[in-house]
């Protein structure tokens, strides 16, 4: 992936050990971020972000559907993630498609919480319409247009601003529809409900490289790590979801270390993207 | 299938899944510690274990578990040469692969996110292994679950570095993987598939008990701190003594060779 020199390698770990990195942030510094809102007009809601040289696009779809027979009283999500040949050649064909599901995956575990619903960011029992008959199917697509390192949160940030910016339509049920009959709907295209994003966790991704670890790792640095832990943090402070990447193993207690470091990092993480989001909700009711 | 028309009643598919919507209530009334399991475990109680190396003959090593109701066969295969349309590399490649038999769950073939399975093993195996001792090769793990009951990952994965060993294949240690679901207020170690199926947060720890470090970890749902680190207390402490279980099972196998 990215081709380094033995002495480009000696720079970064020890600008790291010196917690100063190559474009001078500190270990727990994130690059710059801009969010964009609503770039996608086909989309119930779109999101545009871009950390540093790394930019994703997220859209939320939603579609009528029919819950699962075994879940009558909610609606259902899928999350997938495309890492498109423009960013990296690799990806061209199938060669992003281990990337594409691990990210998916990963996703879904930090947004979707545990099999009972609990902790989840999206609360799918909002999405149905008519219990056992209708729901709202969401469809949230994840795009990866430029990669320099961090996807993982940077997707997670955007899917949390794509999400901020949906609006479901209202939907009036016809009454009389009795017994298995799939009951008429109306679907108002001028109200539209807002979706309450409160809950949605955000992704802090602390990648090891030597002794430390540092937050919003580039693509060189993500070559140099050990292992990397991304854990999904809601607002609250609980934790959400957990992944690791890398094969290197962790002591527990490093764990347990990066888990508290993860947890206040996200504090500051949360108010600046919901700054930048209001912002950026602003910026596209003016235009 | 030959059998499905003239299906006896004993062959029926056994006690169906709506009835756990019945048993969910107890875990939120005060009286958490009344509840028992459905197989009479403690919270904190693992099942029995049982392992045994040299499952299948054709393999370079093999490794059969069963832990309650979850039955897993897995077998090592290698190393070999890898494909000629890889890339040249100096490490050894695991190629790890999970598969459901169709009957394996109580819906027929609904053995899912194998894919999901197959990387989470890849990924928690490739920190034990010592790939750097087969360079330019490739170690195909293939495990099939036999039966799903509940924790069939971590039960996977302990039964493929088991596997492993018995390929002999270098590792710096043997991987066990334990996993502890969250319900209400309670802490279950070793979930079985029904506990599973209405968990509201699940973690899943493997690791190198000698070397105390853990090679993947996995965490679902809602956790507070205080429940994170007792979770995680639990499993390590779960996975050094499964590991002393996969050891003694790995010395009677070379002892009985010996004789």
């Amino acid at each position: 992936m990215v081709g380094l020199s033995l002495g480009e390698k000696h720079f970064i770990q020890g600008g790291i050990d010196q917690n100063l990195r190559s474009d001078g942030r500190k270990r727990d510094a994130y690059r710059p971020i801009s969010i964009e809102t609503g770039v996608i007009p086909q989309a119930n809601g779109s999101a545009r972000i871009r950390i540093g040289a790394t930019e994703v696009i997220a859209s939320v779809k939603a579609e009528l559907g029919r819950p699962n027979a075994l879940q009558p009283d909610k609606g259902k999500v899928a999350i997938f993630v495309d890492c498109s040949p423009v960013a990296e050649p690799m990806f061209e064909g199938r060669g992003g498609e281990e990337l594409s599901t691990e990210l998916s995956v990963a996703l879904q575990r930090c947004l979707m919480g545990g099999k009972s619903g609990a902790g989840a960011g999206i609360d799918l029992s909002s999405l149905i319409v008519a219990e056992g008959k209708i729901c709202w199917d969401l469809y949230i697509d994840g795009l990866v247009i430029s990669s320099d390192g961090n996807l993982l949160d940077a997707l997670g940030a955007a899917i949390k601003a794509a999400l901020s910016n949906t609006g479901i339509p209202r939907v009036q049920v016809a009454a009389g529809a009795s017994g298995d009959e799939q009951p008429e709907v109306d679907i108002s295209d001028e109200e539209f409900l807002q979706f309450d994003t409160s809950g949605v966790p955000v992704i802090v991704t602390l990648t090891k490289v030597g002794r430390h670890y540092i937050v919003d790792a580039t693509s060189e640095e993500e070559s140099q790590m050990s292992s990397a832990v991304s854990v999904s943090i809601s607002r609250k402070g609980h934790i959400c979801g957990l992944s690791k990447r890398g094969s290197a193993g962790l002591d527990p207690s490093v764990i347990s270390d990066m888990i508290s470091v993860a947890r206040h990092i996200s504090e500051q993480l949360i108010n600046k993207l919901d700054s930048e989001i209001s912002a950026a909700e602003a910026d596209e009711d003016e235009m | 299938m030959t059998s499905k028309g003239g299906a006896a009643p004993s062959t029926y598919t056994p006690a169906p899944p709506p009835t756990y919507k019945a048993q969910r209530p107890p875990f939120f009334t005060d009286s958490d510690a009344d509840w028992t399991r459905s197989d009479g475990r403690g919270f904190h109680q693992c099942r029995s274990a049982f392992f045994r190396t040299g499952a299948v003959n054709s393999a370079a090593g093999s490794a059969y578990a069963e832990f309650g109701n979850t039955k897993v066969i897995v077998s090592v295969f290698g190393p070999r040469e890898s494909k000629k349309a890889m890339m040249y590399s100096d490490k050894g490649r695991l190629n790890c692969n999970v598969s459901y038999t169709t009957f394996a769950t109580t819906v027929h073939g609904q053995g899912s996110d194998n894919k999901e399975f197959s990387t989470m093993l890849h990924k928690a195996l490739e920190g034990a292994v010592m790939l750097e001792t087969f360079p330019k090769t490739t170690v195909d793990v293939f495990a099939l679950v036999l039966e799903s009951g509940g924790s069939d990952l971590p039960v996977v994965i302990s039964c493929a570095s088991l596997a492993l060993a018995d390929a002999g294949i270098m590792m710096y240690d043997l991987v066990a993987g334990v996993s502890v679901s969250c319900l209400g207020r309670n802490l279950i170690i070793d979930p079985i598939l029904e506990e599973e199926s209405f968990q509201d947060g699940s973690l899943m720890i493997t690791c190198m008990p000698s070397h105390y470090e853990v090679t993947q970890l996995t965490i679902t749902g809602e956790w507070s701190t205080a429940n994170l680190n007792e979770a995680m207390q639990l499993c390590l402490d779960a996975c050094s003594k499964l590991a002393k279980i996969m050891r003694s099972c790995l010395e009677e196998a070379a002892s009985a060779s010996k004789d």
